[in-house]
């Protein structure tokens, strides 16, 4: 009798509780609850499919987000050559490049400690991770929202890893650029003066 | 590599409000290859030895710290979102269902 090297039992202990984590990763890569939902389903199946390919101990969240990854790009084969062009594009700007840096520079000197961050509500910053570009987006995902090491998302993504450390740099960058912006427009730079002063409930004017 | 020179540039900036005894060469490295390896020092990215250096620098550098404080702000706003989704209810029973149908049987023992 042969016994395949991932077991139910093991399909039950070390991959269905990726469950959470394999929608959070597919609804930031179609940002479509709807399609999100269907890509899960699509992975856990291919997974439980292919489970011989999965060894048992090491680390179920990676292989998971690879199958899904793979079934989101095929069913985005036809836009995707369109996508990558745009991307090349952003990536190559100087220009954009430089204003991303300026704003970085802007932020700091407005609020060396970063305090604002945290007065940015969470759909804000759900919405600037949906805007970023994909292969950003997907490098921000995978280290920030779900934990990766650099060497997991190498293999997710295939990409070498200072290809992964660039893009997490931008990704980081533009979403610092976007989130800083939001801050400004919201006025979240001027309320700690307004409410650290008195003088409006004292009535002096 | 672009985003050094980026960050290289960021840090040259910054130099210009620090003290002027600040050498940055606390930990044994300079600020430039602490501003190199920041974010991998902040994924947790480097072997313990250089992670020891670059975060001696970070924390003690007049001129990397508040960069440090600035990023480290920014990462915790963003991990903050991280569990904001859970799967629904009926997606996990769909799967569970799905998967009974290829033979899948939960609680299965183990083998030995």
């Amino acid at each position: 009798m042969t016994e395949p090297a991932t077991s139910d039992a093991v399909f039950e202990r070390e991959v269905l509780p990726e469950l959470d984590a394999v929608y959070r990763f597919a609804l930031r890569l179609a940002r479509d609850p709807e399609q999100a939902e269907d890509l899960v389903q699509e992975t856990f199946l291919k997974a439980y499919r292919n489970r011989t390919s999965y060894t048992p101990g090491t680390r179920a969240r990676s292989w998971l987000f690879t199958i899904c990854r793979n079934a989101f790009l095929r069913r985005e084969e036809r836009s995707r050559r369109h996508r990558e062009i745009v991307a090349e594009a952003v990536q190559e700007d100087p220009a954009r490049q430089s204003g991303e840096a300026a704003v970085f520079q802007a932020a700091r000197e407005r609020d060396p400690e970063g305090a604002f961050w945290s007065q940015v509500v969470d759909e804000e910053i759900l919405r600037a991770i949906d805007e970023l570009p994909d292969e950003f987006r997907e490098a921000v995902v995978l280290s920030d929202l779900e934990d990766l090491s650099y060497n997991e998302i190498a293999r997710v993504l295939s990409l070498p890893i200072g290809t992964v450390k660039s893009r997490l740099f931008r990704g980081r960058r533009i979403l610092q650029k976007r989130l800083y912006e939001y801050a400004l427009a919201e006025g979240i730079f001027d309320r700690p003066r307004s409410e650290a002063s008195n003088d409006y409930e004292e009535g002096s004017r | 590599m672009s985003w050094v020179n980026e960050l290289r540039r960021a840090l040259d900036r910054i130099r210009g409000q620090a003290p002027a005894d600040a050498e940055g060469i606390e930990g044994g490295i300079s600020c430039e290859e602490a501003a190199e390896r920041l974010y991998e020092w902040l994924d947790e990215e480097l072997d313990p030895e250089m992670s020891e250096r670059v975060g001696t620098h970070l924390e003690v550098c007049a001129r990397c710290y508040p960069v440090l404080v600035f990023e480290r702000s920014f990462r915790e706003a963003v991990q903050r979102v991280a569990h904001a989704d859970l799967a629904p209810q009926e997606v996990r029973d769909r799967i569970l269902h799905q998967l009974a149908s290829q033979g899948y049987e939960e609680g299965a023992p183990d083998d030995d």
